[in-house]
């Protein structure tokens, strides 16, 4: 492919995909963990389908506006098929989430699940906290109790 | 390991309840039911009314049973979702056509039991009453780009008495919505 039809063809691509979502894949993923290290990381695993992500969102949101200027760094990954990115693009852009957003690309769901935390089953929502180090402290399967995170972001402060 | 120890191995997974003899539901008209697991195969298949998930799954759910209980698989569909009445789930089997009966899982107490997480989220029970798999019904949510059928196989492997060619799998689903519980 030449260079000039490659372009159109990415600029197509993300016009289709909704531009405020970037993809992630598993290398991203580790690059992610890697160039967050000296903050607070705090990622979400989200969809458009699922409907606690959605709900508890805004309050991700609010909670990574109040510590970013301390350190924390908030991360979204919408778990959502090509064919659910606008919508997943539209609902980052309205719920006002920190950018850059992802959207999942891996090349394999089973071993993604199992390199962010070996004891996921894949259940959404699904948050992760890593400390400035880079060590993972603490993981919130289901919808985060919005204080003990607060508490757990405050301690790796 | 020999291939003996293995699959002996792999028969009794990390995690899994272990021996699960009977299943206690509640029918979706009330009624108390029990569901013995010994001498059968038997597949529990936590499903939701309202995940897309477990919805996308729903021809494909259909189609195992059609199946598999012509084979002599024994399904036990539960909804433990604390989000979900056993009147949603009764109109949701009548909706979608459902071939096999849903029950209600109050408080969770067998989704507590199995560790299950997700929507839908299966679990085999082997002929001993030992869990043999859990996990996903197969790769993609979309049902065009499937490219593992784990639970088809995983059914034909228990049935022949051949290795399991999976005894964990994992996928993204719907968490299931549990009862608050007072610590």
């Amino acid at each position: 492919m030449s260079k000039p039809v490659a372009a159109i063809f990415l600029l197509a691509a993300s016009l289709v995909h909704g531009a405020d979502l970037q993809p992630l894949d598993e290398a991203g993923y580790q690059r992610l963990l890697a160039s967050a290290k000296g903050r607070v990381l705090v990622v979400n695993f989200w969809a458009t389908w699922c409907a606690p992500c959605r709900k508890e969102m805004p309050e991700l949101v609010a909670l990574a506006s109040k510590y970013r200027a301390r350190g924390l760094q908030f991360v979204t990954v919408a778990i959502d098929e090509e064919s659910d990115a606008p919508k997943a693009a539209e609902f980052v852009t309205k719920t006002k989430v920190p950018q850059p957003a992802y959207i999942k690309r891996f090349q394999n769901d089973e071993k993604f699940i199992s390199m962010v935390d070996p004891k996921w089953s894949g259940g959404l929502p699904f948050t992760v906290v890593y400390d400035r180090a880079g060590k993972k402290v603490r993981v919130f399967p289901g919808e985060v109790d919005i204080r003990e995170l607060e508490q757990v972001i405050l301690k790796a402060l | 390991m020999t291939t003996l120890a293995a699959f002996a191995a792999a028969l009794v997974l990390l995690g899994a309840p272990g021996k699960v003899d009977v299943i206690k539901a509640t029918s979706l008209d009330g009624k108390p039911v029990e569901i013995q697991t010994a001498g059968k195969i038997t597949a529990v298949i936590f499903i939701s009314t309202q995940c897309p998930i477990s919805n996308d799954y729903n021809e494909r759910m259909k189609a195992l049973y059609n199946e598999f209980s012509g084979k002599g698989v024994q399904f036990v569909f539960l909804n433990s979702n604390s989000t979900e009445s056993s009147a949603d789930a009764a109109e949701h089997a009548r909706k979608n056509g459902f071939p096999f009966t849903v029950l209600k899982d109050i408080n969770n107490v067998e989704a507590d039991r199995f560790a299950a997480e997700f929507t839908p989220h299966v679990f085999v029970i082997g002929r001993n009453s030992e869990v043999i798999y859990r996990g996903a019904i197969d790769d993609s949510r979309p049902a065009d780009k499937v490219t593992k059928t784990y639970l088809k196989d995983v059914l034909n492997a228990a049935l022949e008495g051949k290795p399991l060619p999976y005894t964990e799998t994992k996928a993204f689903g719907c968490t299931i919505k549990r009862v608050k519980k007072s610590t």
